[in-house]
């Protein structure tokens, strides 16, 4: 601990805590497809949301639009808007064509917090759908937009909403590499990790606190484990060769990881303080990239020992032989579980071109999501709807994202530099004060 | 096969003992199950040796079949040349040609070892000046071309033993960085594996890979991709 503790100080390396980090640039979203059948809504203003530096209705329109589930109604022109389900007169909506209503007020404590009220109406039943309210401090109300657009989802979609989360990923500008977090929605994004050399392969813990990530800082990669909260961080495997690859288990309790400690790159377990290394598989070939099923019961991997590169799937207690789950082409790599077990998506490469694809472990069928060049690095939202990837334009790297059934597309661009190694943070149902 | 069936005569010999000895029928069941066990993991562990020799031998025998090749076409290269021009070196049509054939001809040893070994180290032109192997995408086999680079830095290895080198993997940048991460270490391994093959001691040499991390041509193209899959040979405190 010591040890790492003075090797990270004479790096100077930059480890920032979330809380503290400078203001960076955002990231743009901008979606380039959109679903076939798009849910009709409309979400009035707040009332007196425009006194608070953050309006809530307009992130929350934002969050429905940016998803490609939902299209986003007229205000009309009843002023003052209303604000509760008594100044709401129904007819006028629903010749306005409306089928949901979202209203809403912002009112300021004498104790100085927020309170935010919504509720969610359907026009034609003339009846309450949703109604909350939340009483949050002012450096809450990007999140508590998030929260009502995530229970909005819900609600009208059947699947968990995503807004509310976190996701992860490297920045190279220059010499420098960064690590940083932001919001789903690519706001406030904030430096965790800043170095000279390369970062690879950042992945959220389960309970959305920490991050494992591949830091060659010391000349060679090594597993670190960052908390993002605190920041402090600790090595996870640093063992004689190439240390890469971590993934978590569903419990958060270990990691698999690649070592090279014993030859040619093997997949090990490792729990999360770095005691009881574990070999996993034995094989003459390169075996990376693990990746945990959620139920914990398997590992899905990229393994050559066919030659080229190919995706195959173990149990994580070692009995048996992997079965190889890829057979179309001669080149496919970095395989992870959809969040119900039931798929996995990967990048497999097609005459000279690398894209998202998506598997069925049960079926076995394959489908092709994305029609770029260079695509790398495909991870879920944690409600399986979105996979967000690396891409590139013009030679610069962005992220872009895809809906698991291919229809709707996003492109996400930050305003300098390479983006890189997405990684979607997981839903954290109490999520920690902010 | 031969040790298999002493291993195997071992395990009889024990359970022999065993069931000769005390009566704690349990104890000695578990006893000799251990036992056995152990003997079958030996065994696989043998196997897995074994096999690993073979692979060595087989690319020990693929690398001297790409020496000799080597070797026999220079040798008629230098008979034709030398029917044109028995002179003439500098009539090479590439211009590293007429300096890499003395070198690679298995002189290179006697030569060195009076010489200030890190000036021949940078010897413009010559073999040791060359410290890059490439490789095609998804490969890391050592092509015929860089056979004599990767042999003549073995020879002024073992010239020099206290001489020390890093050999670090390179790879372009498409598909996934985690594969190529393993991919570079496996360049970097193949070159170790024909250094020691070739009489280098394997202290002496030290593997790293940067995968697609470490680029140093940064197009979109296959120019810039076939410079970026590279392993480098990087000797330890040479000077600038």
């Amino acid at each position: 601990m010591g040890r790492n503790l003075s090797a990270a100080m004479k790096l100077l390396l930059v480890l920032l805590m979330l809380q503290a980090g400078a203001t960076r640039a955002q990231l743009s979203i901008e979606i380039v497809g959109g679903g076939a059948s798009q849910i009709p809504i409309t979400v009035l203003p707040f009332g007196s949301e425009e006194r608070f530096p953050e309006r809530v209705s307009q992130i929350v329109s934002a969050d429905l639009q940016r998803s490609g589930l939902f299209r986003l109604g007229s205000q009309g022109s009843v002023r003052p808007f209303p604000m509760e389900v008594s100044e709401v007169d129904y007819r006028y909506w629903q010749n306005e064509g409306s089928q949901t209503l979202v209203i809403g007020r912002v009112l300021e404590r004498t104790d100085g917090k927020i309170d935010v009220r919504f509720r969610l109406l359907d026009v034609a039943k003339q009846s309450q759908l949703l109604g909350f309210s939340f009483v949050v401090s002012p450096n809450q109300l990007r999140v508590t937009a998030h929260r009502i657009a995530d229970l909005i989802y819900e609600k009208l979609t059947g699947d968990a909403g995503v807004f509310a989360t976190k996701i992860c990923y490297v920045v190279k500008s220059g010499d420098l590499f960064e690590l940083q977090v932001a919001d789903a929605d690519g706001y406030n994004p904030q430096v965790v990790h800043r170095y000279r050399e390369p970062i690879i392969s950042p992945q959220w813990s389960p309970d959305g606190n920490r991050i494992a990530y591949v830091s060659f800082e010391q000349q060679k990669p090594i597993v670190y484990v960052l908390n993002v909260y605190d920041g402090t961080r600790r090595v996870l495997a640093s063992f004689e060769g190439s240390n890469s690859a971590p993934a978590w288990s569903p419990d958060g309790r270990r990691l698999a990881v690649t070592l090279t400690k014993d030859g040619v790159s093997q997949i090990y377990l490792i729990n999360a303080d770095g005691s009881g290394l574990f070999r996993l598989t034995y094989s003459q070939s390169i075996d990376t990239e693990p990746n945990f099923s959620p139920d914990g019961r398997h590992l899905l991997f990229t393994s050559d020992r066919a030659g080229g590169p190919q995706i195959y799937r173990m149990r994580v207690d070692g009995s048996g032989e992997p079965e190889r789950m890829t057979f179309e082409g001669g080149y496919n790599v970095t395989p992870r579980h959809s969040p119900d077990g039931k798929s996995f998506v990967f990048i497999h490469r097609n005459a000279g071109r690398f894209n998202v694809a998506v598997q069925d472990i049960a079926t076995r069928q394959v489908q092709l999501l994305t029609s770029g060049s260079f695509d790398q690095s495909p991870t879920f939202a944690p409600n399986g709807k979105m996979i967000l990837y690396a891409s590139e334009i013009k030679g610069r790297g962005i992220l872009a994202a895809v809906s698991s059934d291919g229809r709707i597309k996003q492109r996400i661009t930050a305003q300098a530099g390479d983006i890189r190694e997405p990684a979607w943070g997981p839903l954290v149902n109490n999520r920690r004060k902010e | 096969m031969k040790h298999a069936a002493i291993a195997w005569c071992l395990v009889f010999l024990v359970a022999g003992c065993a069931s000769q000895g005390q009566r704690g029928a349990e104890i000695e069941q578990r006893d000799l199950f251990d036992q056995s066990e152990a003997a079958r993991r030996a065994e696989q562990q043998r196997q897995a040796e074994a096999e690993k020799q073979a692979q060595i031998l087989r690319e020990q025998e693929e690398l001297k079949r790409q020496l000799e090749e080597q070797q026999r076409r220079q040798a008629e290269q230098q008979a034709a040349q030398g029917a044109q021009a028995p002179e003439g070196t500098a009539a090479g049509q590439r211009p590293d040609s007429p300096v890499i054939r003395p070198l690679s001809s298995g002189t290179v040893g006697e030569g060195q070892a009076g010489g200030d070994p890190w000036a021949q180290l940078k010897e413009p032109g010559s073999l040791l000046s060359q410290r890059s192997i490439y490789y095609d995408f998804d490969r890391y086999d050592i092509k015929e071309d860089y056979v004599p680079i990767v042999e003549a830095h073995a020879k002024f290895l073992v010239a020099n033993p206290d001489m020390k080198v890093v050999i670090q993997g390179n790879c372009d940048d498409r598909g996934s960085r985690e594969y190529n991460l393993a991919l570079g270490q496996r360049r970097a391994d193949s070159v170790k594996r024909a250094m020691v093959l070739l009489g280098v001691k394997p202290r002496q040499i030290e593997t790293v890979s940067f995968g697609a991390e470490k680029p140093i041509a940064f197009g979109q193209d296959e120019e810039s991709w076939a410079k970026n899959r590279r392993s480098d040979i990087v000797y330890l405190n040479e000077p600038s």
